[in-house]
Order: structure tokens, then sequence, then C-alpha cells
């Protein structure tokens, strides 16, 4: 093969893993993006606050290791994955109906093995531990929720600790006696931040679930097929 | 299981930067107390320093020559962040890290529960 045809393949290869991975890449990309954004607004803000209390500006690199740009990043990650996991469980046993992201009236719970293609019911493409039926199975037929489950606990617990450290430099930045953690989390800071970010992540995600009814994004898996009937649960287009 | 341990590794290495710090911010608290007006003076955080000229309308060095505080040896410190705090026997001494070092933003404070101390020297 000569170098054109080597190259030409390898573009070839390149661009099918692009496409065959868009929306994991694009919102990945976009994660990144976002997180330098918050870092950059961040350090900006924290400085001012800084300069305003008669202290003085700190570096970038200062900021991203402060337990104030911690607390920023994990108490929305906590939420998001919040979201997901009480999603994920919920829409097993809750249906809405007409809504693309809800199952059909009849199907609320885990479903059968043979829906699921489980155990006996298992296919040759199937995941191996879709195959067993013992315990493998049982911890693979909720694995996502888990690991959803999984990082909100790490993240709230790490939201926990970053907000322990920043809300405890505030307290001696004002002249104020620090707390312990089980005191931090008692305090009206820790919850207030909690709570803001998980009364918005509910608000998403019921509207998602009910404006699907109503409303259509041609082409979206998200949504119904344009022409669906209203009263369709279930279906995407 | 995970999570606990998660929470466990993050809290000792909150503790373990902050046990870094514990001895030199001790040292700054308990010099300054006995510090001369002048020392005092370059031990203080710039804000501090500046709200005290302007509250006394008397140069830093001469407002610290009429201040006297307790000589006390340290019963306790705690550092959080960039701002810590060290007790001493019949004083509380607030500090921040500046560029050059740990710096005196409050001395002469006392305890008034959940409320911020009442300091004889404090910053903005």
């Amino acid at each position: 093969m000569n170098r054109a045809a080597s190259a030409s393949s390898m573009w070839d290869r390149l661009r099918r893993v692009l496409r065959d991975n868009g929306l994991g890449i694009v919102f990945g990309a976009l994660f990144l993006l976002t997180l330098v954004g918050q870092a950059i607004s961040g350090h900006a803000y924290f400085n001012d606050q800084q300069i305003s209390v008669g202290g003085e500006p700190v570096s970038l690199a200062h900021y991203l290791t402060s337990s104030s740009f911690g607390v920023d990043v994990v108490e929305n990650w906590q939420s998001e994955y919040l979201q997901f996991f009480l999603y994920i469980f919920g829409t097993v046993w809750l249906v809405q109906r007409g809504s693309p992201e809800s199952k059909d009236m009849d199907e609320a719970g885990p479903e059968s093995d043979a829906d699921q293609r489980i155990g006996r019911h298992a296919r040759a493409d199937s995941p191996r531990w879709a195959r067993p039926g013992d315990w493998r199975t049982v911890v693979f037929s909720r694995s996502l929720g888990l690991v959803m489950g999984g990082i909100f606990l790490l993240s709230w617990g790490a939201q926990s600790v970053a907000g322990w450290a920043a809300y405890n430099a505030e307290q001696i930045g004002s002249r104020q006696d620090p707390v312990t953690w089980l005191g931090y989390l008692g305090q009206p800071e820790f919850w207030n931040r909690t709570t803001q970010n998980w009364q918005s992540e509910m608000l998403a995600v019921g509207s998602m679930a009910v404006l699907g009814v109503y409303l259509r994004q041609r082409g979206s898996p998200e949504s119904k097929p344009v022409g669906a009937a209203h009263a369709g649960t279930g279906e995407t287009g | 299981m995970l999570a606990r341990a998660a929470l466990l590794a993050a809290a000792v290495l909150l503790a373990g930067c902050a046990d870094l710090e514990q001895p030199v911010v001790e040292q700054v608290a308990s010099t300054f107390a006995a510090a001369d007006p002048s020392t005092r003076c370059a031990m203080l955080a710039p804000a501090t320093v500046a709200v005290v000229e302007a509250a006394r309308s008397e140069s830093c060095v001469q407002a610290m020559a009429q201040l006297s505080l307790p000589e006390g040896a340290v019963v306790s410190s705690t550092v959080w962040g960039d701002n810590a705090q060290v007790q001493l026997v019949g004083d509380t001494v607030f500090l921040t890290r500046t560029s050059t070092g740990w710096k005196v933003t409050a001395a002469g404070c006392r305890s008034r529960g959940d409320a911020p101390y009442v300091c004889r020297l404090e910053g903005p």
C-alpha cells in the first residue's frame, strides 16, 4: 500500500470513530471547555472577593487547588448524577402517558427475563453477565443505576469535604470559629448549595418527561416522531 | 464503602496540608504579642495596617505602641486555606497567607459564640 492510500485509510478510520462516538466526544469536549470557562471566571470572581476583603489576588494554579473551586465543581456533579440515578430507577416503576421518556403503561416494573433477554433468554450477542442468571446478572441488570448512584454519593461526599474546607476558610476570614465536618453538614450553607442544585435537576427532568408528550424534535431519540399521537407512549424518533 | 474511603482520603489530605502550616502560624502568633511596635507593624496584613492607621489617625507604629496584648502560650491552632486562627492563653489571633508569608489580620480577640470575635486590633 502506498503512502497516499495509507493516509486515506487512516483518515477514513478516524472519521468513522468520530461519527460512531459523536455524542460522547462532543459532550466530553464541551465538558472540558466549560470546565476551563468555569476555572477562568471562578478565578476572576475569587480574586474580586479577595480584594474586596483586603486580601491578595491568587494565581490560577492556587485557585484551581483551592477548596473554593473544588466545591463549586463537585456540587454540580453530584446533582447531575443524582438526577440520572433517580431517573434511571424512577422510570422502571413510574410512567407518564404520552411521553417518549416513559415505557408503556402496562410495562411498569423490572419486566420479565424474556423481555430483558437475561438468563436462558440471553442471545448470542448479549453481554456475558446477562447469561448466568446468578448474582452477576442481578448486578449487571442494575449496573447503570448503581454506577450513577455511586458517582452521586462520591461527588456529594466530595462536596461536603471541599465545602467544609471552603466554609471554614471563610469563617476564619470573618473572625469566626471553624466547625467540624458533622457540624458543617448541619449548616444552612451545605443544604443551600445542595438543594439549589437538586431543585433545578428535578425541574428539568420533570419538564422533559411532560413536555415530550406534546412537543417534538424531529430526528431526536429524546422525542417522539413528529407525527406520533400525543397519547402514544414510549415511542422515540 | 468507596465513598467513605474517598471522604477519609480527602479529609486526611486537608488535615495534612493544614498540619504543615500549623507550626508557622503558631510561631507568628506567639511572636506578635511580644514584638516591638515596628516589628508588629511588619507582621500585620497590609489591609489591617490601613484600617489601624485610618481608624486612629496615627502611624501603625504609634498605634502598636499603645496596644498591649497578653503574651500567652499557644493552646491550639487551625489552618483552612489561606486563613488561620491561633488560640493563645488569654488571646486569639487571626492570620492570612500573603505573598510574603503569614500575616496577622486580627489580635486581642474575644469569642462571642457564633458571632464574629470582638478584636482590639483588626482589619477589614
